[in-house]
């Protein structure tokens, strides 16, 4: 199987994906890995905001806006359902 | 109340996990809750008694995590040695499990046996959730509670077993939440290059140890840690296909901590499947659409403005009705005397003529609780985001900024959910710019006497020129500073909810007390204080002799020409006394700075005393133009103020300097007297020129008419885009240019990248 690893914030409207990996340079790094965005979870795009940004994602049943420049911070794995 | 036991509770959670409602249903306070992260932004204190024990409850900011991310979340941290001595309620949203559990992790962590409370347990068993308590009491030696605090339900056990009980179990075998053997190895050996042993450490010093021990950032690194660092890596690799670096620290902690809770789930609770109901997605699917969210937002500001002035209208006027009545009352009833003369003419007159404004007020926290509530207010700062982020802005600061709509002094306050400092200081500048509820007074009194035909769409067009002002001075300040580096933008969307009543009343019954108080002291004060100032010297030299044409004609037969002369001649002298009256002089005095925007002296002097309270500019004029007539606006119409003069007095009273309260708030929140100070210059001066200009543009569109004001509009619209372009230019061409000035700017060898991300190359 082939893997294919994207950025968040290229993950489409509706579609779900699983967490590959996190930069960890970033000091938004911290506050996403307590709220649960760790590798191996699996997260939903589910609206963009009317421009485009940001964007709810829907992760561990609760939703949260992300912003372009947090969600490119994070690499996920599209589930190959949705590809 | 001796022999029993004093204790002090702290509740920590979450955001919008439901602290504030368990506060409330615990100590019986009528705090304020609201349906959206970050409403309290204070420690709030409140007594409860059980049988046994005096409870002092202490409602901590929520936080999703132990490590701060903001000024109001540093609060819990700094908090947590004081609450490990008394006893900490961890409040936990069982709707949304395994989040909320992640703060619990690292309490239990550090040692601390928190007494968890299973909020909204009613919405987790509706949707098919169930719980074994007894498990998850020794799975994670904690005392939990299913609670209700929107209702109360399971509150009443929980406050007292506190009663009974010292702080939570303290036997920690098979502990399934606490820190496993490899990491505790680790944080101990990095407690001993301080000094300390994990047994004797407090939990700050615990976990100051864990979080330098997981830094993230190459430059934060402690020195000593660095073996330590490589050692806790090379242990945790053992049996993986890939080796976990040192960077990865942090990312393997958090992992480690959610399989904890996961783990601890699977045992002990069946979580439903989906929190989520269908019907909230397609709710939210058309409330933030692409097309149709951003109107039906300004639909929705626009309906509440309508109602807030059109609909507010019938009850004002009964309120106006019955101060007229209590007026006329005085006046029949008491003997002539100075007393009178202050009740009259001070006290009904300026209280009442801001009391009768209450409906108003009332109708606009009615909408502003019911969006609030409902979660509304997080999918109107998500969609609200692009467009507050082009102003400088995070889109959190619209929280801010709407609650300035209500009072610029919680709304300053509610700046600490800012983190970072540049971007919280511009929102504090920002917020006096919203048009607070004392200024409905002034524009609800001038709106509907001047434009009696469409007074709401005048108001809303006063906003609107507020708003520019606001988003250009946004504009400016963030191209000065050069800055649209941006803290990280976490918005949590609460589930929507249906607003209770009692949570509404509760808003508008903090509102309106706050409004009837501050009505019945500063205002009260101001009203007295103008109006010694406007009766006193008791002796003005009269141009003529008043009294005597006055009583010779009342000797007079009563025909009608008679009254009407007397009556001419008493308000004459009315006049004429007010014009010799202290009021005047200060008035004049001043009142060259303001003639260029077409100000008289009543409407010059009446801006002092709105520095006290906003409301005080409408009681104050109520006070000075009492002489024309009782009603203010007709007063005013009456000496010759045109529409025009009325909206430019409307925009400089919105724009110039904020009431003493708020400056306070932002001196000390600001913690800089200089940015105070700054912004006081400022906004005079903004307030200045912006009402200058909308004079000349007024002018120039009564002037004339067809093409030539059409032309003129254009002119001023294109010359003040111009300058302003100009200005923006010029300052991006002589400060460098605009970059993202990321973390990696000072070694940036470009610093033009637009869009350099964070990253340079």
């Amino acid at each position: 199987m082939v893997r294919t690893t994207v950025s968040l914030s290229e993950l489409p409207e509706g579609s779900t994906a699983t967490i590959r990996d996190i930069d960890s340079l970033s000091p938004t790094s911290q506050r996403l890995l307590d709220m649960g965005f760790v590798p191996g979870t699996s997260i939903r795009a589910v609206k963009k905001a009317p421009m485009g940004d940001p964007t709810t994602f829907e992760i561990r049943g609760y939703q949260v806006g992300l912003r372009r420049s947090e969600s490119s911070l994070i690499d996920v794995e599209i589930n190959p359902d949705d590809r | 109340m001796t022999g029993k036991i004093q204790r002090s509770v702290y509740l920590v959670g979450n955001p919008n996990s439901g602290k504030t409602s368990l506060f409330n249903a615990m100590t019986g306070e009528r705090r304020r809750v609201g349906n959206w992260p970050g409403v309290t932004v204070q420690k709030l204190e409140g007594i409860t008694n059980t049988d046994l024990a005096t409870l002092t409850i202490c409602d901590l900011p929520g936080t999703y995590s132990l490590t701060p991310a903001t000024p109001e979340e540093e609060v819990v941290l700094k908090t947590i040695d004081e609450a490990a001595t008394g006893c900490i309620v961890n409040v936990v949203d069982i709707a949304n499990f395994e989040r909320n559990l992640f703060l619990t992790t690292q309490l239990i962590e550090l040692g601390i046996r928190p007494v968890v409370s299973l909020n909204c347990f009613d919405s987790f068993t509706k949707a098919g959730g169930t719980i074994d308590l007894q498990k998850f009491s020794a799975y994670t030696c904690t005392t939990p509670f299913p609670t209700v605090a929107r209702t109360g339900e399971g509150t009443k056990n929980l406050v007292e077993f506190i009663g009974q009980n010292a702080a939570g179990i303290s036997s920690d075998a098979g502990n399934w939440l606490s820190l496993p053997s490899i990491w505790l190895d680790a944080t101990e050996q990095a407690l001993k290059s301080k000094g300390l042993r994990w047994d004797s450490a407090t939990a700050t010093q615990r976990y100051a140890a864990l979080s330098d021990l997981i830094r993230l950032h190459p430059a934060q690194i402690i020195p000593e840690l660095i073996e330590i660092r490589q050692n806790l890596a090379k242990k945790l690799s053992e049996g993986r296909e890939r080796p976990v670096k040192t960077t990865d620290l942090a990312c393997e902690l958090a992992s480690d901590r959610y399989r904890r809770i996961e783990k601890l789930i699977a045992a002990c609770a069946v979580v439903p499947g989906k929190n989520i109901p269908a019907w909230q997605e397609k709710l939210d699917r058309v409330l933030t659409h692409r097309f149709f969210g951003l109107p039906m937002f300004a639909l929705m500001m626009a309906w509440i403005f309508w109602t807030t002035f059109s609909v507010g209208e019938i009850p004002m006027g009964w309120m106006h009705s019955l101060v007229e009545a209590l007026s006329d009352f005085v006046q029949a009833n008491m003997q002539e005397s100075l007393i009178k003369e202050m009740l009259v003419g001070g006290v009904i007159s300026g209280v009442g003529g801001v009391i009768i404004f209450i409906p108003n007020i009332l109708i606009l926290f009615f909408w502003i609780a019911i969006l609030e509530d409902s979660g509304y207010m997080s999918r109107a700062a998500f969609i609200m985001d692009k467009m507050m982020n082009s102003i400088g802005l995070h889109g959190r600061a619209f929280i801010p900024m709407i609650m300035g709509l209500g009072c610029n002094v919680p709304a300053v306050l509610a700046t600490r959910i800012i983190d970072n400092r540049f971007q919280r200081l511009l929102t504090m500048l920002l917020i006096p710019l919203v048009t607070c509820a004392a200024r409905l007074p002034v524009l609800v009194l001038l709106c509907g006497t001047f434009f009696p035909e469409n007074p709401s769409m005048w108001m809303f067009s006063l906003f609107f020129v507020n708003l520019l002002v606001l988003i250009f001075l946004g504009q400016f300040i963030s191209v000065i500073f050069k800055t649209t580096e941006n803290s990280p933008f976490l918005l949590e969307m609460p589930p929507y909810r249906l607003p209770t009543p009692s949570s509404v009343f509760h808003m508008l019954y903090e509102k309106g007390a706050h409004f009837v108080e501050k009505a019945g002291t500063v205002i009260l004060a101001g009203a007295i204080i103008i109006w010694v100032l406007s009766v006193f010297p008791r002796e003005v030299p009269l141009s003529c002799d008043y009294e005597m044409q006055l009583t010779q004609l009342r000797s007079q037969e009563a025909t009608d020409e008679v009254t009407a002369k007397i009556a001419d001649l008493s308000h004459k002298r009315d006049i004429e006394l007010l014009e010799g009256r202290y009021m005047a002089r200060l008035g004049k005095f001043m009142h060259p700075v303001m003639a260029p925007l077409g100000f008289s002296w009543r409407e010059t002097v009446s801006l002092i005393p709105g520095f006290l309270a906003k409301e005080s500019v409408v009681s104050t004029l109520a006070v000075l133009y009492l002489p024309y007539s009782e009603h203010t606006g007709d007063a005013m119409r009456k000496t010759g103020m045109t529409p025009l003069t009325a909206f430019v007095f409307m925009t400089f009273t919105l724009l110039y300097i904020p009431c003493i309260a708020t400056l306070g708030v932002m001196w000390r929140e600001s913690g800089s007297t200089r940015f105070t100070v700054l912004c006081l210059v400022a906004y005079f001066a903004i307030a200045y020129g912006v009402s200058y200009v909308t004079l000349k543009i007024g002018t120039v569109l009564q002037g004339s008419s067809g093409m030539a004001w059409f032309e003129g509009m254009v002119i001023i619209t294109v010359s003040l885009f111009a300058g302003w372009y100009l200005l923006k230019t010029f300052i991006v061409t002589i400060s460098g240019s605009k970059c993202n000035s990321c973390a990696s700017c000072n070694s940036c060898p470009t610093k033009s990248k637009q869009d350099c991300s964070g990253g340079c190359p």
